[in-house]
């Protein structure tokens, strides 16, 4: 834990000296190729490099899916209904003639804006929350605190239920549910790493200077909570594209005639036996994806420790 | 911090708890279905087991009637046993074969006799006298007389007893035992439908002063051997049935399934015979198996897109009429239907009410630029954003999805919301709607969509539709007696509908099922409950 107070003390952030070597990077190299030695190092592992290359292979088709897929999300072309896979339709088709190539394609954006949307709100609130309570602590860190406590009792599925429940079925619901689902757990991981850290003598130091709250909060105290809080990110990621794919699956999350991956196997599920590749590959868009992502994840996870 | 982490526990298992109390909604238990263990021991207290003869104690038929076979059929487990409150397939049809209508209705929609052997009507139309069969007894073996079918009939009828008979029979002056075996039913008003309305699903006769009507003690062609609920019913042959030569079958096993494919996979595997009410998925899937006879039935069961027509965007008949013109229906029907059932035309009364139905008024053909002139001079020149509710359930959400592709062409925006029926129908808020999708079941005569979905005043008048013109051909098919001159007004109330009615009938379900081959003599009917086991055979 020492090096983060070390290189965050204020005015201290220079890029003085390069890094001694690709595998000991230090903090003050600048931004690009910080990124660059990170992505060496993540890709050093075989499991982090193949979660690496599926998370831009995703990311890549939410970008420029409009251009990759062969036909439009909700184009039905009734004479080719329930088609195989073939050279004209690599997934083949669906029930009502419409493309699941393409449609696997163009739910790349929805799924991942959604749950990305979603998680980066979520890490921002809970964040900001947790470096709250764990610091200030008292009265404020007991109440906040039992009634996360009280939302985390619940299966989070249940609880996303009931959201949506009351809510009623939409794509703002979803991005909606998952903040309220996730801001508890990140501020949880960020107050249990404030804790440990607030009573180091730096920020001893910054208190008796007088610096304000926020400075302390969030100059101070952030980058130590950082590498927890990346991982924790990167997790919470994962399974925010499981929950949106759950949630479509149930038919409660994202409505037709969305590109859902969840909802593309809810609606597939009844043809099953005429047309299984329609439900099968958007299963399969969904389960390599979260692996991908629960990979990345672990090689993060990885290289920060070894940082260390 | 121990008792803290134990307030912790309890916090979290007081939560938890209420959570999965909601989530039971207040039902009973209930068992898995499993292997039978003995019948003495799945006997909830609550429900004993009928105290039939057993039929150890009974001499077989006399008459010489070689019954063989057991057929075993698959479907939902029950809810609703007694036949006041039946309605679901397989609660309709275990009482179809315990019990006995008075009359009954054919696959091909008319009206045959049952316990009733002949009727005569009066010349008004208001009285209806039934001659009923001689030596029918109740599996009980007390003899069935025509007090019984008054006190049937004064039961569900009761405007006290919340049946959903009450309405059904409200015209209904008296009904008096005028013999032995005479029943005599008055009318307030003539109904041409009277017939049908006596068939009603629940109309099953019960013996006079039955205390619980939950006990299975019917003159049907088959007694109840053993009930464990959410697991099996078992049936046996009612050697004293009064059909001749009626029912061929041994015996009957309704086992019960929580899920289509589990009945199906079943099905293949010799486990049970007979699968009813089938997705077109699993039908098509039994194609090519062997030993396997696949049966369909035409139904009048529809979809309807309905569009209110009390308050804009609706009440302007060009937004109609412009939706209308936005339809591939072809394109729907090989798309949502997959090439089953029929292609609706507008109106509720379907292909299967044959001399009703009519096909002499076109349907409006496809034709965007048309649509779109409509829309604009009904004051949407930039085209129309709007809501379309569907339930979750059937086909429709896939109605929707389609409906929505083809509305864009003309400028029709829609947004789909699909809902769960509770949602959709919970609170009315499927009446509330602008723009919705209803699916509305088999009925054996067309008059009851007229009179509670489309007439000014009507129950569920979902479209909120009032058209004088429309409300006197519904007044006039639904009382005459003169059976040309309801055929007119239907055709003219299709013609009417066609051209400015608020609701699109796209298609026509068909009812699918799967028989073994063994099997012979099943037909199946629209409403697949009140298909009927007493002419088949089981054949070696």
């Amino acid at each position: 834990m020492s090096f983060e107070a070390d290189v965050r003390r204020p005015g201290g952030s220079v890029d003085g000296q390069p890094p001694s070597t690709p595998t000991q990077p230090t903090i003050q190299i600048a931004g690009w190729t910080r990124v660059g030695i990170f992505v060496r190092a993540l890709c050093s592992k075989p499991a982090s490099a193949l979660g690496f290359v599926i998370f831009v292979l995703f990311l890549v088709l939410a970008i420029f899916g409009p251009f990759i897929a062969p036909y439009g999300v909700n184009e039905q072309i009734a004479s080719e209904a329930g088609q195989p896979p073939s050279a004209r339709h690599w997934f083949g088709t669906d029930n009502l003639g419409r493309d699941v190539f393409s449609r696997i394609v163009l739910g790349a954006r929805e799924i991942l804006s959604l749950a990305g949307f979603g998680t980066v709100i979520a890490v921002f609130f809970g964040t900001t929350l947790g470096l709250a309570v764990g610091y200030i602590g008292g009265w404020f860190d007991e109440i906040l605190m039992r009634i996360f406590d009280g939302l985390l009792a619940m299966p989070l599925l249940l609880l996303a239920l009931l959201l949506l429940g009351t809510l009623g079925p939409s794509k703002n619901s979803v991005l909606l549910v998952i903040i309220i689902v996730y801001t508890p757990i990140v501020s949880r991981v960020v107050r249990s790493v404030v804790l440990s850290v607030r009573q180091r003598g730096f920020i001893e130091a910054a208190r008796l200077r007088g610096e304000s709250l926020p400075y302390i909060l969030f100059r101070e105290i952030l980058p130590s909570v950082l590498p927890a809080l990346a991982v924790e990110a990167a997790l919470r990621f994962s399974y925010a594209i499981f929950l949106v794919a759950s949630l479509g699956f149930l038919g409660v999350g994202v409505q037709p005639p969305s590109p859902d991956w969840g909802l593309m196997v809810r609606e597939a599920r009844n043809n099953v036996n005429q047309m299984p590749w329609a439900m099968y590959y958007p299963a399969a868009a969904i389960a390599v994806i979260v692996i991908g992502v629960n990979l990345l994840a672990d090689g993060i996870k990885r290289v920060l420790l070894e940082t260390k | 911090m121990q008792t803290k982490s134990i307030l912790k526990a309890i916090f979290t298992l007081v939560i938890l708890s209420t959570f999965l109390l909601q989530a039971c909604g207040g039902q009973p238990a209930t068992p898995e279905p499993t292997q039978p263990p003995a019948p003495a021991a799945t006997q909830p207290p609550a429900e004993p087991q009928q105290p039939s003869q057993p039929a150890s104690t009974e001499p077989p038929a006399p008459s010489g009637v070689e019954r063989k076979g057991v057929l075993r059929v698959a479907t939902q487990p029950l809810v609703q046993v007694d036949p006041a409150t039946i309605s679901s397939d397989p609660e309709v049809f275990a009482a179809n074969h315990i019990y006995d209508y008075l009359v009954d209705v054919t696959p091909q929609n008319t009206i045959a006799p049952r316990l009733a052997k002949s009727w005569t009507v009066s010349e008004d139309g208001l009285v209806y006298t039934f001659q009923l069969e001689e030596g029918v007894t109740f599996h009980d073996g007390t003899p069935f007389t025509a007090k019984d079918v008054v006190w049937t009939f004064d039961r569900l009828r009761n405007p006290d007893s919340g049946y959903p008979t009450a309405d059904l029979y409200a015209n209904i002056e008296s009904i008096e035992a005028s013999g032995d075996l005479e029943v005599t039913f008055k009318l307030k008003q003539s109904n041409p439908f009277f017939l049908f309305d006596l068939s009603d699903n629940h109309a099953l006769i019960l013996k006079e002063n039955t205390a619980d009507p939950t006990q299975f003690n019917g003159t049907g062609p088959f007694k109840v051997v053993e009930y464990s609920p959410e697991d099996r019913l078992i049936l046996q042959a009612n050697e004293a049935y009064f059909v001749e030569g009626q029912p061929k079958l041994e015996g009957v096993e309704i086992l019960f399934f929580a899920d289509q494919t589990a009945m199906v996979d079943a099905l293949r595997g010799g486990q049970v015979d007979l699968v009813m009410a089938l997705s077109t998925d699993l039908y098509s899937s039994l194609k090519n198996e062997s030993g396997i006879t696949l049966l369909d039935a035409p139904t009048n069961q529809f979809d309807v897109v309905r569009l209110r027509s009390d308050r804009a965007p609706g009440n302007d008949p060009r937004v109609m009429q412009a939706l209308k013109l936005g339809l591939d229906r072809q394109a729907i029907y090989q798309l949502v239907m997959a090439g089953f059932g029929r292609i609706g035309r507008d109106s509720p009364i379907g292909p299967m009410y044959a001399a009703y139905y009519s096909e002499e008024t076109p349907l409006p053909i496809r034709d965007v630029e048309a649509a779109k002139k409509l829309l604009a001079e009904a004051g949407y020149p930039n085209g129309l954003k709007i809501d379309l509710h569907t339930p979750d359930t059937g086909d429709r959400p896939e109605l929707a999805v389609v409906l929505k592709n083809q509305w864009a062409d003309i400028g029709v925006d829609v947004n789909v919301m699909v809902e769960p029926e509770s949602v959709y129908y919970g609170d009315n808020g499927w009446l509330e709607v602008d723009l919705g999708i209803t699916g509305w079941g088999s009925r054996p005569y067309p008059q009851f969509y007229l009179d509670v979905m489309l007439k000014c005043n009507a129950k569920w008048n979902e479209s909120h539709f009032c058209d004088e013109e429309f409300d006197q051909l519904a007044t006039t098919a639904g009382t005459t007696l003169d059976e040309a001159e309801r055929v007119a007004a239907y055709k003219a109330i299709q013609k009417l509908l066609i051209e400015r009615g608020p609701i699109i009938v796209p298609y026509f379900y068909t009812q699918l099922a799967a028989i073994r081959s063994t099997f012979q003599g099943f037909v199946l009917k629209s409403f697949a409950g009140r298909s009927d086991l007493r002419p088949v055979s089981f054949v070696e």
